[in-house]
């Protein structure tokens, strides 16, 4: 199936987006969590702090649906 | 007490807002703020409260000003390298309204000072540096039934939620323990911007208009730019307020 992550934050640049400047287009497998995913893409699970699909948060042991766009956000803590 | 003469005009350019007025304006008069951190967040979020009339607003930070603060902590000038924090933003703020009560606390949240230090405000505004700090903030606010205003950066990304459980999720129930791997770069545009959202959560509520952002988290991308709005939902296995918690 293919999912769609995205990320306009700090992750954009280890993300290597494919579809558009912020987008790249991911074939993976039912049932993969989204920690499996971002490992499989060389995304260290140490800079991601959660997802959000469909106005909704979600944590990274999501299981991604055909055609999600899942937008992936990093620790922020800065004030 | 009724609004003077000075305070009508002062705020005559609010208080026409829709179901704002004098008694908005009252309300906010009677206020207690507490911001926690005095840095770009809290430079925004402080001036835009004492401008719009807030009664009283407490500023905690135990920091002195670094020439590395003024890209983006506009309660700061130059002139204020090496001064405390809360005594260079007291005066900038009573300057700025001297109607309003500022209350200057040179010291560090932890766990043993925050009750104390936050008792008796009606709000605290999260405009912490760490992760730490913002989740003591958290519980000693959850403890006293004090609403928090969330907000956090990171380059040009920006968080903001309105806290305040049990009607809403806590902080730790959405934002996992895990820290910003370095030291994060930060424009004042950034703080700016969610600073005064900050502003604007603590005025409606305050003064009793609009609605918040209640379990919803405000995501602020300003470099697509892309703002979202999310819903978000206490965790049952949350550490701060879930049914485990201590
Ligand atoms: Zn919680």
């Amino acid at each position: 199936m293919i999912i769609y992550l995205r990320s306009g934050g700090k992750l954009h640049d280890l993300l290597k987006p494919d579809v558009d400047q912020y987008t790249r287009r991911v074939e993976t497998h039912e049932g993969a969590t989204l920690v499996e995913i971002l490992g499989e893409l060389g995304i260290p699970l140490v800079m991601v702090a959660f997802a959000f699909v469909d106005g909704k948060v979600r944590k990274l042991d999501y299981v991604p649906t055909d055609g999600d766009v899942i937008t992936i956000q990093s620790p922020v803590a800065g004030g | 007490m009724a609004l003077s003469n000075d305070e009508l005009k002062r705020y005559a350019r609010q208080m026409g807002l829709p179901h704002w007025g004098r008694n908005g304006q009252e309300r906010l008069r009677a206020a207690s703020v507490f911001i926690a951190g005095a840095g770009g967040l809290g430079s925004a979020a402080a001036l835009y409260l004492a401008a719009a009339g807030a009664g009283r607003i407490t500023l905690c930070d135990p920091d002195t000003v670094e020439l590395s603060n003024l890209n983006r902590q506009v309660l700061y000038s130059t002139s204020d390298v090496g001064r405390e924090k809360v005594t260079a933003a007291s005066e900038r703020l009573a300057s700025l309204n001297p109607a309003a009560a500022i209350v200057p606390l040179s010291e560090r949240i932890d766990t043993s000072s925050a009750p104390d230090l936050i008792a008796g405000h009606d709000i605290a505004i999260d405009c912490l540096d760490t992760l730490e700090a913002r989740f003591i903030l958290n519980r000693a606010c959850m403890a006293l039934d004090v609403p928090v205003i969330y907000a956090a950066v990171s380059g040009f990304t920006g968080q903001l939620s309105f806290i305040h459980p049990p009607a809403t999720p806590c902080l730790e129930c959405f934002i996992p323990h895990k820290n910003p791997t370095e030291k994060p770069q930060v424009p004042g545009c950034t703080t700016g911007i969610m600073g005064s959202l900050q502003a604007a959560e603590a005025i409606k509520y305050l003064t009793g208009i609009g609605s918040t952002l209640a379990s919803c988290l405000l995501i602020v991308e300003s470099m697509e730019p892309r703002f979202d709005i999310l819903e978000i939902e206490r965790d049952p296995d949350c550490p701060a307020c879930g049914n485990q918690a201590a």
